[in-house]
């Protein structure tokens, strides 16, 4: 999906499942991708109303061009097959499948989803799916839950549940983290697909935060988990491009038009050859300038 | 339908509504309490009445209490209300 | 958004810290009656600072109690009256009271809840699928040109005192309503005391025995842990009831007098007398009458309830009529068990 490829996911922000004000208001802090949560966020007892209340805001609020996650009940929970029924029904763009450790465990949400999308007259395929890592076994699965399928467009990692099963906890450094840290990197690069890092909760702890922050984006994830609308401009100001990447950029992006003026097969830039991987990041460097507004539409700076 | 029995659904927190629905001889009936009674009332009273008509309920006694709730939160509230006094063990796809 | 927490009360260190940002708030009773009540308690922190609690006893929510400082007015509160709701709600549990300070009566009233009597000292509300409007159509009416009266009685059990009682208003009237404590802290429950005073006025035409449901309760149940000082519970308490009566239940049923059982012996009952008198009068008449006497000794339902305990039905026939003995002679050991195991037969 060449859509996909493009979609900057720098921010993901949890949004309760059962709250309306926070529902009202999700699309309105620039978050790259909203998730709706339906599990942990949502006691026993509001599983149904939730599970109503998010389908009501889907239809009916306008979250621009924000993409719409939802992180639905677990599979062997009694609620699963409800939360996709209803959300593929309000149209969601991406299912978070929570505490996957197999390639079938997507494989039995996706059959789950092309049951939904027929009844309900969706395009078969247009419902994406994802997956949240949460166990060692998931970890070390992770490669092939990250291809398990086309619909795939990302992998995340869940700390909390992940620390306990390994019978450790969280500290500071995120030492515990950092195997599966690295293999769903791994996983999600060699399937072409998202890699998503796990939230960070303290929120008087800013400077953790930005540590964090700053260690996955030199890993190379896309982005992270949020769970405070404070926390997004923070994770933006980490992903911005410098002056130079953008000066850089520029330059492969004229290079290019370049060569498609002269009609010539062969990008070069200071007589060197452009391959794929740096028009590739180029283009990635323009998106995140212009989405982090250093950029304006036509690729020119924006006078501070 | 009938309502089996008082369910309720929905928060008193900001931009919520709380429904109370229990059976009713004498139509669909809403005691509704907001700060916002003069302006969205019949509004209000609108959408919860629209919800219980499309489960085919004639009879009701509803209490809200709005607390800023947009229209889409009034109509999951209702939802939830109904599909529970019904004892519904699944959501009903039509009205959703 | 800070989550809500079950407090565990039977903690000593919960307990501290609840008690401790009760009485910062100016709540000072935590007497075994108000507190033993209790079946779930839940808070908000901040921190590790508690600011914002409330409870359930039964279908009564009690030590509500919120710290709005440096925060938008009412958000707790509303957070806690929410949850509160939702656990009652689960345990089929949807018609709700609070007994509360007068100044917190808009509040409520904010979250959904009715006053159904408030008083300098307090003030009791209710919410919910049932209201007294509800209770009050369920109960036959008469028309307002007869001469209406009514009569408040536990009855535990039904003695020929109380047929006195029953007899002097229904000849001085044209109806009469017996009204059905409903609080089941008796020897005889409630359906036994009602089927006791039914069978007991049978045979009078114009009286109309009614269950006092949630609305003629025992008054010493309400819940007062707010009020400052011991001395004024009491009068908080009855004047309460008497307001309820008088501006639902007398209004309603256009019940113009209120029938007494004078009370030589109670400190309680003369206060409640008085408060009832005070509260009722002009609008609706309170009438006292002297208590039948049997041997210069006052009918008591507690002599019955002793001489249950003592096997003496000898002499039972001196102070209730024969409906009654025929229900104590045929339930006589269930009603010596419930004794033995422990049922005070000393109040009223």
């Amino acid at each position: 999906m060449s859509d996909n490829e493009q979609r900057l996911r720098r921010t993901m922000m949890f949004v309760p499942g059962n709250n309306p004000a926070m529902l009202k208001d999700a699309g309105i802090y620039g978050a790259d991708s909203v998730m709706f949560d339906l599990e942990d966020a949502v006691s026993l007892a509001e599983k149904d109303s939730a599970r109503n209340l998010v389908y009501q805001a889907l239809k009916t609020v306008d979250y621009g061009n924000t993409e719409l996650v939802v992180r639905i009940n677990g599979l062997d929970t009694e609620f699963y097959k409800d939360d996709v029924y209803a959300m593929v029904k309000a149209g969601i763009d991406v299912i978070r499948l929570p505490k996957t450790e197999t390639a079938d465990m997507i494989h039995e949400l996706e059959a789950v989803v092309v049951e939904a999308e027929k009844k309900f007259g969706r395009e078969v395929g247009s419902t994406n799916l994802m997956a949240a890592i949460e166990s060692a076994k998931g970890v070390l699965n992770a490669n092939e839950i990250a291809g398990a399928s086309d619909r795939m467009i990302g992998i995340a990692l869940s700390a909390e549940d992940y620390t306990t099963d390994m019978k450790t906890h969280r500290y500071p450094d995120g030492r515990e983290l950092d195997f599966a840290r690295n293999m769903i990197l791994h996983a999600a690069r060699a399937n072409d697909i998202a890699a998503f890092d796990t939230v960070f909760t303290n929120m008087n702890d800013t400077e953790g935060f930005m540590r964090e922050t700053e260690y996955i984006h030199q890993l190379g994830y896309d982005g992270k988990s949020l769970v405070n609308p404070r926390q997004i401009p923070m994770v933006n100001q980490v992903y911005a491009p410098t002056k130079k990447e953008i000066e850089n950029a520029r330059g492969v992006i004229h290079a290019i038009e370049e060569a498609k003026i002269k009609g010539s097969g062969v990008i070069s830039m200071n007589g060197q050859m452009v391959d794929r991987p740096v028009v590739l990041r180029a283009q990635r460097v323009m998106n995140l300038a212009k989405a982090s507004n250093l950029v304006d539409e036509e690729g020119n700076y924006i006078e501070e | 339908m009938e309502i089996k029995h008082t369910a309720i659904a929905g928060t008193l927190e900001s931009s919520d509504i709380q429904i109370m629905l229990s059976q009713g001889t004498n139509g669909i009936e809403i005691n509704l309490e907001s700060d916002v009674i003069k302006q969205f009332g019949d509004q209000i009273k609108q959408v919860i009445t629209d919800v219980i008509k499309d489960y085919g309920i004639d009879n009701a006694k509803v209490k809200a209490v709005d607390k800023g709730a947009l229209d889409c939160v009034i109509k999951a509230r209702t939802i939830t209300a109904v599909q529970r006094s019904i004892d519904a063990t699944e959501p009903n796809w039509e009205v959703l | 958004m800070n989550d809500i927490v079950e407090l565990n009360l039977s903690d000593p260190i919960i307990f501290k810290q609840w008690q401790e940002f009760l009485i910062s708030l100016n709540i000072n009773d935590f007497s075994a009656n108000e507190v033993d009540k209790i079946d779930q308690t839940i808070g908000i922190f901040e921190g590790e600072r508690l600011v914002a609690t409330g409870s359930i006893a039964g279908n009564i929510l009690k030590y509500i109690a919120v710290c709005n400082k440096g925060r938008e007015s009412g958000t707790y509160f509303n957070t806690i009256i929410s949850d509160l709701t939702m656990r009652l709600a689960q345990q089929n549990i949807f018609h709700l009271f609070v007994f509360t300070k007068p100044e917190y009566v808009e509040s409520f009233k904010h979250v959904g809840f009715q006053a159904i009597a408030v008083s300098k000292q307090g003030a009791i509300l209710e919410s919910g699928d049932y209201l007294i409007q509800d209770y009050l159509n369920s109960i036959v009416k008469f028309s307002d040109n007869q001469s209406i009266a009514g009569i408040v009685m536990n009855a535990n059990p039904f003695t020929l005192g109380h047929r006195y009682l029953i007899e002097t208003a229904a000849k001085e009237n044209d109806q009469v309503y017996v009204f059905v404590v409903n609080t089941d802290a008796s020897l005889f429950s409630t359906s036994e005391r009602t089927q006791l005073i039914e069978a007991g006025t049978a045979d009078l035409d114009n009286v109309t025995v009614v269950n006092g449901s949630d609305y003629m309760v025992s008054f010493a149940t309400f819940p007062a842990y707010f009020i400052k000082s011991q001395a004024e519970i009491v009068t908080y308490q009855t004047t309460l009831d008497a307001l309820i009566f008088k501006n639902w239940i007398a209004k309603t049923l256009h019940i113009q007098t209120r029938y007494l059982g004078s009370e030589p012996h109670s400190e309680t009952t003369n206060i409640y007398n008085q408060v009832l008198k005070d509260v009722l009068e002009p609008e609706v008449k309170v009438k006292i009458v002297d208590r039948k006497k049997v041997d210069q000794q006052i009918i008591s339902a507690r002599d019955v309830r002793e001489n249950i305990r003592d096997n003496h039905l000898e002499k039972l026939s001196q102070l209730v009529p024969q409906s009654t003995i025929n229900f104590i002679s045929s339930n006589l050991s269930n009603l010596q068990q419930r004794i033995q195991k422990g049922m005070n037969i000393d109040g009223n």
